[in-house]
């Protein structure tokens, strides 16, 4: 489904990937672990298209189309989904019209009817209701005001609206405390389909327990240096990264936000 | 050095008859005391910004002909007023006998009510301020006067519908008067529209006197055509615990002009003054406002945004004098703006007069441009990058919109701005 090849990266002239190469079936899960500052989210966001990394060098493909030709919406229409390590809160948009807007918009994309908004509550009061939110978050503005644990449902509440094909999950497990843990876990499993995958950026090894990936990557320095099954993130729960032979900079579990 | 431009005698001759005497007599002393009158100019402190975009051609010296059918654009619950080149038409007109509420033409007024008028009439505002009013007082060729009883309360919203139909050069002065006595209740919505393509001038005034304990809403909405050149002034004066709301919401034109003059003269007082304007192409729009805190205990709440898009350019202007005897007065003035290009022009001052010694006074002011990350967050869920720059744009003014009291208007104001704002994405 997602292929990588030898991708790098630069934001404001600093290269922060230097060479990723990863393959991704459907209906895989795969989890990538690596010291903070190590270009985990910049992988993320540029496989979503945000504009302020430049591509220098290697390609990504979609089901074998060039990513890298599409602009963000067209990527997203085309079945990827981020979701953010930093949810954006946009005041004066309620989080209704937000996922309304993008609810049709993929519609419109596959040539279906637009949802009606009557037909478009139901729906986001039912999926609300799956990640634990209240209702009345869908009248808040967009993000405005969520707390950590309300800002990641959210977006895995945007993910299970949106079907994507590709879900990047960008540390969403993050500031959870462990109810909200399960909840969102349960969210992702959702999810989980022989049609569709998911890469979860995470430091911690708790949510690998509830959602169990085919493949664990570890990122330092811009390059994926090691591979494995889940029994690697075991491992690098014990051990730290400094048996990898990478500065160890800190303790995975002190990055908590 | 080249002598000052003034005001040409061409606009100095009112066309209709039709008014009372009294109401003839007070034109007529307006218009001799504005013989040579200096245009504004650049180097005018309070037209600054805006002198260069005021045309004022003699072809634009007579009166548009008050004849032709009249259209409201908004079309709402409500009893309704309509004026068609600064003429009231009866036949347009919707409203019952009201119980303590007189709603009344200048042209039908008794001599007796005129000359009360004629010596009420400007006195809300400080003419030297907006020297432009005065052009009204000169040349308006009727007007509506309403007047409320104590505690008469108008159930519905008035629509009062400005329309100026400019087949030909011209201008109109459109006019009012509100009268509304002690703890009476009104809003009133004005509606400024236009159609015919030559160069116009509106130039409008409008005036409150609100007594004791009466509770005033006003929405003004600007919606004319570019080929209005708009000058509205309008002034309020508010008795002790009185309440005064506007809600000004402005589209660009050739040039636009709302001088808002408010003065808290009883204690207690309070007002609350909320505008948006938006700018796209070569438009441009000037809100000035002042705020007199003549009294002590009152409060005034103001804020404004702008918008500006391509090449325009908007100002905002406010003032607040605290006089010496208005201690503990509680002033909050802010104005955010939003940069829609980098040829766009947004002026913003605040000017802040006060001469007592306990009061609070907040005032803020910012430019910014749409957020790229917000940006980014809304693509990223495959929202079109128009639709998102219009939900963006949208959410900088959307909660001054949203305190808009009256739904029907509320709804429409929405739907024009997600209109303008598609046509100013259009190329994105
Ligand atoms: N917009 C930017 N401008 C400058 N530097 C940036 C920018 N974005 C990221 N970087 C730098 O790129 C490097 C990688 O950052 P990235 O956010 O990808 O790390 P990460 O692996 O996700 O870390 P964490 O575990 O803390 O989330 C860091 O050194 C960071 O400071
Ligand atoms: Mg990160």
């Amino acid at each position: 489904m997602l292929s990588i090849k030898n991708l790098h990266a630069s934001v404001e002239g600093k290269e922060i990937l230097k060479g990723i190469n990863l393959e991704i079936k459907a209906g895989e899960v795969h989890a990538i672990m690596g010291p903070n500052g190590s270009g985990k989210s910049t992988l993320s966001q540029v496989l979503a298209g945000n504009e302020a990394f430049e591509v220098t060098e290697g390609e990504i493909t979609l089901n074998g189309e060039n990513l890298l030709e599409l602009e963000t919406e067209e990527r997203a229409r085309e079945g990827i989904f981020l979701a953010f390590q930093y949810p954006v809160e946009i005041p004066g948009v309620s989080n209704l019209q937000f996922l309304r807007t993008a609810v049709n918009a993929m519609r419109q994309h596959k040539g279906q009817d637009e949802m009606n908004a009557a037909e478009f509550m139901k729906l986001a009061k039912e999926i609300s209701k799956q990640v634990d939110l209240d209702p009345s978050f869908l009248k808040r503005g967009v993000n405005e005001g969520f707390s950590g644990g309300e800002k990641k449902r959210n977006e895995i509440l945007q993910a299970l609206l949106l079907q994507p094909k590709l879900a990047i999950l960008d540390e969403t497990d993050s500031g959870l405390d462990i109810d909200a843990l399960k909840v969102v876990s349960d969210g992702v499993n959702a999810l989980r389909a022989e049609d569709r995958a998911i890469l979860m950026v995470t430091h911690y090894q708790r949510l690998l327990n509830h959602i169990v990936p085919d493949y664990v990557h570890v990122l330092a320095g811009g390059k994926i240096i090691k591979s494995g099954g889940r029994e690697l993130a075991l491992e690098l729960e014990e051990r730290g990264y400094g048996w990898l032979g990478i500065k160890d900079e800190e303790p995975a579990d002190s990055t908590a936000n | 050095m080249k002598p000052a431009p003034t005001l040409s005698t061409a606009f100095l001759h009112p066309a209709g008859q039709s008014l009372p005497e009294p109401l003839l007599a007070l034109r007529k002393q307006r218009g001799t005391a504005l013989v040579d009158m200096p245009l504004p100019t650049r180097k005018t402190e309070n037209w600054k910004y805006s002198s260069k975009y005021l045309k004022l051609t003699d072809d634009m010296a007579i009166s548009l002909p008050a004849e032709g059918k009249t259209g409201s654009s908004l079309a709402v619950p409500g009893y309704k007023v309509a004026f068609l080149n600064g003429v009231m038409m009866p036949e347009a007109c919707e409203y019952p006998d009201l119980d303590g509420i007189s709603i009344q033409s200048f042209s039908d007024l008794s001599d007796e009510d005129a000359s009360d008028l004629a010596d009420r009439l400007d006195s809300t505002l400080d003419n030297k301020a907006v020297q432009m009013a005065r052009l009204n007082s000169a040349r308006f060729e009727d007007g509506l006067l309403i007047r409320l009883k104590p505690d008469a309360v108008l159930d519905q919203p008035l629509f009062i519908v400005h329309e100026v139909t400019a087949e030909a050069s011209g201008s109109a002065f459109p006019r009012i008067f509100v009268d509304a006595g002690r703890h009476s209740q009104i809003t009133l919505v004005e509606e400024y529209i236009s159609s015919g393509s030559a160069p116009v001038m509106v130039n409008t005034v409008t005036e409150f006197n609100v007594a004791e304990g009466a509770n005033i809403t006003s929405i003004r909405l600007n919606m004319e055509g570019e080929n209005v050149q708009h000058i509205g002034s309008t002034g309020v004066v508010q008795q002790r615990s009185s309440r005064f709301e506007s809600h000004t919401v402005g589209f660009g034109g050739p040039l636009r002009r709302h001088d808002l003059q408010v003065r808290l003269e009883g204690e207690g007082a309070e007002c609350k003054l909320n505008g948006v304007v938006v700018t796209q192409g070569k438009q441009h729009y000037d809100n000035h406002t002042t705020i007199e805190h003549v009294a002590a205990h009152c409060n005034s709440e103001e804020t404004y945004r702008n918008i500006a898009a391509d090449q325009s350019h908007a100002v905002f202007n406010g003032r607040i004098h605290i006089h010496q005897d208005a201690q503990k007065s509680n002033a909050d003035m802010n104005n955010k703006n939003l940069l829609l290009s980098n040829g766009a022009e947004i002026d913003t001052k605040p000017e802040l007069e006060i001469y007592a010694d306990d009061v609070k006074c907040a005032h803020g002011a910012t430019i910014g441009q749409l957020d790229e990350t917000s940006l980014f967050y809304l693509v990223s869920r495959g929202i079109g990058r128009r639709e998102a720059n219009v939900l963006l744009t949208m959410a900088f003014i959307n909660e001054l919109v949203e305190q808009i009291p009256v739904e029907a208007v509320r709804e429409t104001v929405q739907g024009r701005l997600n209109h303008f704002f598609e046509q100013t994405f259009q190329e994105a």
